[in-house]
């Protein structure tokens, strides 16, 4: 048991943070003030900087694979990590990037299909990818806060030769990654402003309801983080699923906290709060939510029972 | 990273499952049902823990030079997580081993540490724990319980609450006013014997079992001035150190595990288990029990690397008070007549010690300010 990264984990991560301080990562003011921002500019960094393959590196692995998605999504901006670093190079490297994933057979907008060059079904018997041809997808306004798309035509499909469930399961892990990386920079641009903004006479910050339930918070998203890790290295399915379950039961009031104590400056574009907690709100629902992932783990853990 | 155990942890643990059930009696859930306090279990860890002593298992990680193994500290917490599952049947002696011992290794005098560690050691030593009293309970330092130095003596009087194992306990580990200090500064640690003539020890009827819980008063009680254990004033120092250690590591959330495995074995043989709300109810709590998990191994991680432990033990403490709840609040929804009679000691055990975990030891609301103000750097309130 060992729970701080190794050499060449700490490398990694610490040229990742390097990475994500430059500008094409930083949250920009815009003229439109969109619901979300991506970067063409720091996606392309990513990608070219190899880190999205780091889960097939023998020191580096699944376990900063999952690290790397959790401090990408902390970022205000939108990052198609989690699909590309915990997927793609173990069960379909020759798939170019970005990569959508469609989780189920219900037609539905899916997030980075407008910026995605190939799609992964994760929905039936086997796992089937797809090349996005030009025109194929239509963008979707969208509450949300990806860039959110819907398939126009249909799309050469062919089956990828892996488990569905070893895929389903890391894609579980990959989500609760993402998820818990966006309640962390949500968290902590909320405890910024509490700490400057006064009411009272005070900072906001120093009032105990305040404190405890952001301390509460804080507390279910290092949990997160911890069962992510764990669940990234273990590869099992129950790991998986319960690490997800438990940040999405976790962000239902970890967001509306969050939102409460921004007061009305949470409400407006031009504050990123709604970047993060918008995407945890959907984050949430993945593969049927809460409820359906923990069931899963109760099923899975006393089949035998 | 790495999440895995070692192949030695491995077979570490697999030794101590295997003592424990040559050792644990077929009743021990029956005794264990009557708290950790109680006269049962104190006489019955009086039986077991010299066994654990003999068999190498009550104080691995304490030094050679005092007993111990050097072991090294995830040893040490394999051993509690096992314990911990079983229903801790060390009872009062877990303090010892965890703290109390390791106090007196560093803060006592040679003869305190002569007099007191050997019999710790052979696992026949009960200490109470008198901190808290009528008008100081979370607020601590505002204690008023009093030792007045006589000569070569203290005359200590006050009243002390809540007292666990008082009643049993050969001494007692006192926090009382001494010299001139104000607040924090003025508090000093003895080392009571519990006969000393002034002592009386009144058991509180409660909620968590017979016997668990006292009022315990001090009249004139006259103890040397060698029963002082550090300065006068030092004491809040030295609670910190040794409290910083209580609070690493309890692995309470491996007894809410097994009983939550327990209570779904009683579902799916009563044919309960197939609906699909009680399946995600058990997933929940098994999430709140592995939340718990994780955190508690993220203090003994930092504790093995010898890093300070802060706000990251608070932390663990709130979700292990959340797990214990969870598996609790699962058990009486869905088997409700289990906590009726005695044919499930084992939850009415863990129901007893989970609604306390949230109070003792600093309550949940001490930790998320600890959280606020040293994890989130949130300014100091006012309260």
């Amino acid at each position: 048991m060992r729970l701080h990264p190794n050499d060449d984990q700490a490398m990694f991560l610490s040229a990742l943070d390097q990475m994500m301080q430059g500008k094409s990562a930083a949250w920009r003011t815009s003229p439109q003030w969109d619901r979300y921002e991506w970067s063409d500019a720091f996606d392309r960094e990513l990608e070219e900087s190899g880190f999205l393959d780091c889960a097939i590196e023998e020191t580096l692995g699944p376990v900063a694979a999952a690290e790397m998605t959790f401090r990408l999504a902390t970022l205000p901006i939108a990052v198609e990590a989690a699909a590309s670093a915990l997927l793609r190079p173990k069960f379909a490297a020759d798939l170019p990037r970005p990569l959508a994933i469609i989780e189920s057979d219900h037609a539905q907008a899916i997030r980075f299909l407008p910026v995605a060059r190939s799609v992964l079904s994760l929905g039936g018997d086997s796992i089937m990818s797809a090349l996005i041809e030009p025109h194929a997808v239509a963008s979707v306004e969208s509450l949300y806060a990806f860039p959110m798309g819907v398939l126009k035509k249909a799309l050469d499909w062919r089956p990828l030769n892996a488990d569905p469930e070893a895929v389903r399961a890391q894609w579980r892990v990959a989500l609760a990654a993402e998820l818990a990386g966006a309640l962390k920079g949500a968290l902590a641009s909320v405890v910024s402003h509490v700490r400057e903004r006064h009411q009272f006479g005070r900072p906001l910050g120093s009032f105990q309801a305040i404190q405890h339930r952001l301390a509460g918070a804080a507390t279910k998203v290092e949990a997160s983080y911890w069962l992510t890790l764990k669940a990234a290295q273990s590869g099992d399915s129950i790991d998986a699923a319960l690490a997800l379950g438990y940040a999405q039961d976790a962000s239902t009031k970890v967001v509306y906290d969050l939102h409460q104590f921004m007061g009305a400056m949470g409400l407006t574009l031009e504050h990123p709060l709604h970047r993060w907690t918008y995407r945890a709100r959907l984050l949430r629902s993945s593969l049927r939510g809460s409820i359906n992932n923990l069931r899963t783990v109760a099923v899975e853990r006393w089949r035998a029972a | 990273m790495d999440f895995d155990w070692t192949e030695e942890d491995r077979a570490y643990r697999a030794r101590i499952r295997e003592f424990l059930k040559k050792e644990l009696p077929s009743d021990w859930d029956e005794i264990s049902r009557h708290g950790p306090g109680s006269r049962e279990q104190t006489e019955f860890s009086l039986q077991f823990c010299p066994k654990l002593a003999e068999a190498g298992l009550l104080v691995p990680h304490w030094p050679q030079e005092w007993g111990g193994g050097d072991r090294p500290t995830w040893e040490h917490f394999i051993l509690g997580e096992e314990l911990w599952a079983a229903g801790e049947p060390r009872g009062a002696q877990y303090m010892n081993v965890n703290w109390i011992g390791p106090t007196l290794m560093r803060f006592g005098t040679e003869e305190q540490k002569r007099r007191f560690i050997p019999e710790m050691v052979a696992g026949k030593a009960i200490w109470c724990q008198g901190f808290s009293e009528p008008n100081a309970g979370s607020d601590l330092a505002s204690l008023r319980t009093r030792a007045e130095r006589d000569g070569d003596d203290y005359v200590i009087n006050g009243t002390k609450i809540w007292t666990s194992y008082a009643a049993m306990a050969e001494h007692c580990f006192l926090l009382a006013r001494a010299g001139a200090g104000q607040g924090k500064a003025g508090i000093a640690i003895f080392i009571v014997p519990m006969s000393t003539p002034g002592i009386e020890v009144r058991s509180i009827p409660s909620l968590i079992g017979h016997g668990d819980i006292h009022e315990t008063f001090f009249t004139d009680v006259r103890v040397p001035a060698a029963a002082r254990l550090g300065e006068e004033g030092e004491a809040w120092s030295i609670i910190n150190y040794s409290l910083a250690n209580e609070r690493v590591g309890i692995p309470r959330y491996e007894l809410s595990t097994r009983v939550l495995n327990d209570m779904v074995s009683e579902l799916k043989q009563r044919g309960d288990f197939s609906d699909p709300v009680v399946q995600a109810r058990a997933g929940s709590a098994a999430a709140a029990c592995e939340a718990a998990r994780m955190l508690v191994y993220r203090t003994v991680d930092m504790k093995a690397r010898g890093d300070i432990v802060g706000a990251e033990a608070s932390m663990a403490r709130v979700a292990v008070i959340e797990a214990d709840h969870a598996v609790t609040d699962f058990g009486m929804e869905f088997l409700p007549d289990a906590f009726n009679g005695r044919s499930h000691p084992a939850f009415l055990a863990h129901h007893e010690r989970a609604i306390v975990t949230g109070i003792a030891a600093g309550a949940a609301e001490i930790q998320l300010g600890l959280i606020a103000r040293h994890w989130l750097d949130l300014p100091k309130g006012v309260h």
